[in-house]
């Protein structure tokens, strides 16, 4: 479970037309994609989105596990005007605030995007450094233009990455790079989470008794979807939820589906590499495991626990989106299926 | 690891070496084995300091006899300190690999100031006022007179170390300010003079420069230093400046009032000795007839290194009849002075030569050439009569009566100017009669002389065959170094227009022009916006900076800037200088960011380093030439012309690129750091200023980054800057500009390194 806090630079330096048609809307345009992908592949974590201009940090949105009111926010920042410095100082301590009361076994991050050069900070950054430090809270920066000292201090103490961009495509790669949660450090704290399994359940028109009903997650806000019949129900107080997942407003359960932790979980066990060998060394039939299409490029990949082939193309697949082995699900029976 | 240079086994204490270090080994093996002198160019920030050790000391342990004793010279307190720093690594480095104790002793000198260990000296501010107090507690009659008077005041450290230290010698190791001082404290000896005795055995000796080019300094210290010793010069770029500044003298009327005070002060003394103690001017007027046959004797049998202000001449004959007793010389003295200040009385320039002032001289006041000469010496012989404590009140006289032994001794080469008031305020009157030297080899000649090899170093010594020619020697060596890089870490651009392309230069006759001022704010401000954390920008003189920032002001030009970085300022005032800096690198370290306005030729352009983030830019304003009215300059000038067949402009040339080359290379401080170097002048695009830069940077001028506009040069450095963050680590630079020891040996990159030394 990650809980990270993406600080984004609204300063002057942001309308600066490098990258098109400017920095400011090439980031939210890129953020939105981050957020994206980020859920599908994080679906239990949360994010929030800070920004920061004119010496001060505001939250955009909370901290929550919801993409579309980020993403609805980040369509709407587009239109914010950028005037002067960014503080690196406020946007950690905002951060701060919110993420040190989230509980020691998640991660705790924030990622920095940061196009200025200066900072505008009230009183001695490496004060707050020392505390992002204690907390054990990681601090990653990508900055739109230069190195700056500052920010390889920050991040080196607090373990996390910098980079900066060369052009777009490289600034979409490096915040990909963020969407793999980091390494868990042995020293963060375990414990046992109470997780609800809803299923979805919809009631047959045919049945009399359904009555149409609202779901939690859409009462505080006015648009979206009123009455629906089906949806998920909370194992331990039977709310209704549209979408999963999430945490249950009334008891507070979080809500996830099996698949959903299935995925968060192939980034404690990532599949191993395949081998890679030339076509020429394969004996029998020269076929693909996967797509079963003939093997005609010069390379194949073999999975190194069950040795079945595999294309170039079924094994960026395999690798980028499935995270696991086909042949090896299929052999084995038993029900722990992912590895 | 272990090298074998040429047959020579040599220990280098790092795993990696840079190729370029071993080819500076190479070149300086050739110069030790032709006992010879060498001029060696490496860029700053390639471990010169440690290649020049490594082969040094491996040098002395294989040829004992041929070399033994290496002097380095470097320039400023905090440089001494990390050759010494250096050495401790190589040592440690020996005794692990040949598991013996070597019986090296290396150590650091420095003033008394830097060395005192005695509480009530040592608390004292001013190195004048040490050295004085520290006589005044240790001159042998003080000494003397305490057998007598035992309620004198002592320096138990000097008495303890006369007493025992003497005996003992220093053990080996490697000794730096402090270590010696912990090692007077514990002993109880005085570092200061332990340290003085101890030079004579030690292996190696870290020291200023001004122990060995200062006549003054070099006659005390470093007279009896081995015949057999290399002598390395580091940070040598400025060798000759050095030189004569130690030989020149500048008298104002307040020295003469200073002077007048001496040598009453001198009459008193005589007087009163006369009283009661007749017999020892009597001694001391057989001595001066018996002549400085002494010195002869020493200097003949080549025991001491020549001092300048002896000359040979002088050694030969007695002192002459007319100064002989005190009486006379202190009359001899004051109508020197008297003199002295009716020549200040001028309402005009004048300009003369030695020969004419020795002329005019005779005329007047009716003194003769050759008592001049011996006039320092004497006034030497008569304090050390007169058991006078405070020397440091004395040196007001001192230095007129070096000046008058200077002056009638070398009838070429120096020249004496009188200006009745300074160029910039020739309202208030303010005479000043410049002596001054215009030959450095004067200087450094005895040095060259005495010692089998001298190497000159430094990170900028473009072009290199004109040291050689106005220091008047020999080398068996010319190389420059260049720097092998995995990645070009120095961006040198030469921006030549505004965006409205007006010519951006200093010259003279643009100085004061609205657009070229207004293009060098515009680079200015863009520049803040683009590279990160500090930029330092150099101008030509205090004056001119002066002007520019208030036209800057004034055109809102700086308070544009002030929203990306803050601006510093360095003064005339140290230390507000140094509280600028100060706050300088708090505003870097914290990521605010910081403009340093700067001057060529001033404390930040020469001593200071811009480490990584501390300097990502250094932007030149104009071309600093040197202030070419002065008239020192000019007679410099014309007598390099007429003596060494220099042409004006090609020395002012070379002097200003020195000067540009010194600054700009203050970024670069390594091969994993990184900076933008900006030229905004048009007149470093021409082939002949371009051609003065030192190798290492002219390599990283592509033709296409001549005459760039301002717009250019961002995009240019954007670009730059970008590419310079993306993640660098050590297994990038290995086996390109860092080698194992195998690496080194393979025979490909024996052949590239033959190619790195540029021989001229």
């Amino acid at each position: 479970m990650r809980h990270l806090f993406v600080v984004i630079d609204c300063s002057r330096s942001m309308e600066d037309q490098d990258l098109k048609p400017n920095r400011l809307t090439s980031t939210l345009k890129l953020m939105e994609a981050f957020i994206d992908e980020y859920f599908d592949q994080n679906p239990i974590s949360q994010v929030g989105i800070i920004t920061t201009k004119n010496k001060r940090a505001e939250k955009l949105t909370d901290l929550t596990g919801n993409p579309k009111k980020h993403i609805a926010a980040l369509k709407k920042a587009v239109d914010t005007v950028c005037l002067g410095e960014p503080s690196l100082y406020n946007s950690l301590s905002l951060a701060i605030q919110t993420l040190k009361h989230m509980p020691g076994h998640t991660s705790r991050e924030i990622l920095i995007i940061l196009s200025s050069l200066t900072t505008c900070d009230p009183s001695n950054i490496y004060e707050i450094i020392k505390t992002l430090k204690s907390l054990k809270i990681r601090v990653s920066v990508i900055g739109l233009s230069a190195e700056v000292r500052v920010c390889t201090v920050l991040t080196r103490e607090t373990g996390g990455l910098y980079h900066v961009i060369l052009d777009e495509s490289h600034f979409k790669e490096l915040l990909m790079l963020h969407i793999k949660p980091p390494p868990a450090s042995s020293s963060s704290e375990c414990s046992l989470i109470r997780m609800g399994f809803p299923q979805h359940t919809v009631a047959s028109l045919t049945d009399q008794d359904a009555k149409p009903s609202f779901s939690m997650s859409h009462l505080d806000s006015s648009s979206g979807p009123g009455l629906s019949l089906g949806g998920y129900f909370c194992p331990q107080c039977h709310a209704k939820y549209t979408e999963l997942p999430v945490e249950c407003k009334v008891c507070g359960l979080t809500l996830v589906s099996a698949p959903h932790l299935a995925r968060s979980f192939h980034h404690l066990f990532p599949l191993q590499p395949f081998v890679e060998s030339s076509v020429e060394e394969l004996q029998g039939n020269r076929f693909c495991q996967a797509c079963q299409g003939e093997l005609k490029d010069k390379n194949i990949f073999t999975c190194p626990s069950c040795h079945s082939v595999f294309c170039v193309e079924c094994d960026l697949f395999v690798h980028d989106s499935l995270h696991c082995c086909p042949c090896c699900i299929h052999s084995q029976n038993t029900p722990f299926g992912v590895s | 690891m272990k090298l074998n240079i040429e047959g020579l086994l040599v220990y280098f204490p790092y795993d990696y070496i840079y190729p370029e270090q071993y080819s500076y080994m190479l070149e300086l093996k050739r110069t030790l084995d032709a006992k010879g002198h060498g001029v060696l160019e490496m860029p700053s920030g390639t471990g010169k300091t440690i290649s020049l050790l490594s082969l040094i000391v491996a040098y002395q342990r294989a040829f004992p006899l041929e070399a033994s004793k290496l002097i380095y010279c470097s320039r400023t307190v905090p440089e001494i300190e990390k050759v010494v720093e250096e050495l401790r690594k190589l040592m440690e480095f020996y005794s692990k690999e040949t598991g013996e104790n070597n019986n090296f002793l290396a150590l650091a000198l420095s003033s008394r100031k830097n060395l005192c260990i005695h509480p009530e000296v040592s608390s004292l501010r001013f190195g004048k006022e040490v050295d004085g107090k520290c006589h005044s507690l240790t001159a042998s009659y003080i000494r003397a007179q305490r057998h007598s008077n035992p309620n004198l005041a002592v320096c138990r450290f000097y008495e303890e170390f006369d007493a025992v230290g003497r005996q003992v010698p220093l053990p080996a190791g490697i000794y730096n300010l402090d270590d010696l001082k912990d090692f007077g404290r514990r002993k109880g000896w005085c570092p200061y003079y332990l340290a003085r005795y101890s030079i004579l055995h030690a292996n190696i000796v870290v020291y200023s420069y001004h122990y060995l080019l200062d006549p003054k300094i070099a006659d005390l210290v470093s007279k009896e230093l081995a015949k057999k010793s290399v002598v390395v010069f580091d940070e040598a770029h400025n060798i000759d400046n050095v030189c004569i500044d130690s030989m020149s003298v500048n008298i104002t009327r307040r020295m003469l009032d200073r002077c007048h005070n001496n040598v009453d002060t001198l009459q008193n003394t005589i007087h009163k000795i006369k009283e009661t103690d007749a017999a020892k001017l009597k001694e001391e007027y057989r001595r001066l007839v018996e002549g400085l046959k002494e010195a002869n004797v020493a200097r003949e049998t080549d025991i001491y290194l020549a001092n300048p202000v002896l000359p040979d001449e002088i050694l030969q004959e007695a002192v002459p009849g007319t100064i002989r007793t005190a009486e006379h010389f202190v009359g001899f003295l004051r109508r020197f002075l008297e003199y002295l200040k009716s020549r200040l009385r001028v309402q005009h320039v004048v300009q003369e030569s030695a020969a004419q002032f020795l002329k005019d001289i005779f005329e007047k006041v009716c003194i003769d050439r050759k008592p001049l000469r011996f006039c320092s010496e004497r006034l030497q012989s008569l304090l050390r009569t007169l058991e006078i404590a405070d020397i440091a009140d004395f040196s007001a006289v001192t230095l007129i009566s070096n000046f008058a032994t200077l002056v009638s001794t070398y009838s070429q080469g120096f020249t004496i100017i009188i200006e009745p008031f300074e160029d910039r305020t020739p309202t208030i009157a303010n005479p000043v009669l410049h002596f001054s030297c215009m030959d450095p080899s004067i200087a450094i000649k005895p040095v060259f002389q005495r010692f089998q090899s001298v190497i000159i170093t430094s990170g900028t010594l473009s072009p290199l065959d004109i040291y050689p020619r106005i220091l008047d020697f020999r080398p068996v060596t010319i190389a420059s170094f260049t720097m092998t890089l995995a990645r070009t870490c120095l961006c040198p651009l030469i921006v030549g227009r505004g965006n409205d392309q007006v010519a951006l230069s200093s010259k003279f006759e643009t100085r004061e022009d609205f657009a070229v001022i207004r293009n060098y704010g515009n680079l200015l401000l863009e520049m803040s916006a683009i590279v990160p954390d500090g930029i330092v920008a150099f101008f030509t003189s205090y004056v001119y900076m002066e002007n520019i920032v208030a036209s800057w002001y004034e055109q809102g030009i700086l308070e544009n800037i002030q929203r990306n970085k803050l601006i510093f300022i360095e003064t005339q005032d140290a230390a507000e200088t140094s509280m600028a800096l100060e706050k300088y690198q708090e505003a870097c370290e914290n990521g605010r960011g910081a403009i340093l306005l700067s001057v060529a030729r001033g404390k930040v352009s020469e001593g200071i380093d811009f480490v990584h983030h501390f300097g990502r830019a250094v932007i030149m304003f104009g071309m600093p030439y040197v202030y070419t009215q002065s008239r020192i300059l000019k007679a410099r000038l014309e007598y390099l012309r007429d003596q060494f067949q220099i042409r004006e402009n090609d020395f002012l040339t070379f002097d200003a690129m020195r000067h540009a080359a010194q600054c700009v290379g203050r970024v670069i401080r390594g091969k994993t750091d990184y900076g933008l170097m900006i030229f905004a002048d048009k007149r470093y695009a021409r082939a002949d200023k371009r051609g003065k830069l030192p190798r290492w940077i002219q390599e990283h001028i592509s033709d296409s980054s001549l005459n760039l506009t301002v717009d250019e040069a961002i995009q240019l450095s954007k670009h730059f800057l970008r590419q310079m963050a993306q993640p660098f680590r050590r297994e990038d630079q290995l086996g390109l500009s860092l080698l194992t020891l195998k690496q080194l040996e393979s025979e490909e990159m024996l052949q590239k390194i033959t190619q790195i030394a540029h021989q001229t």
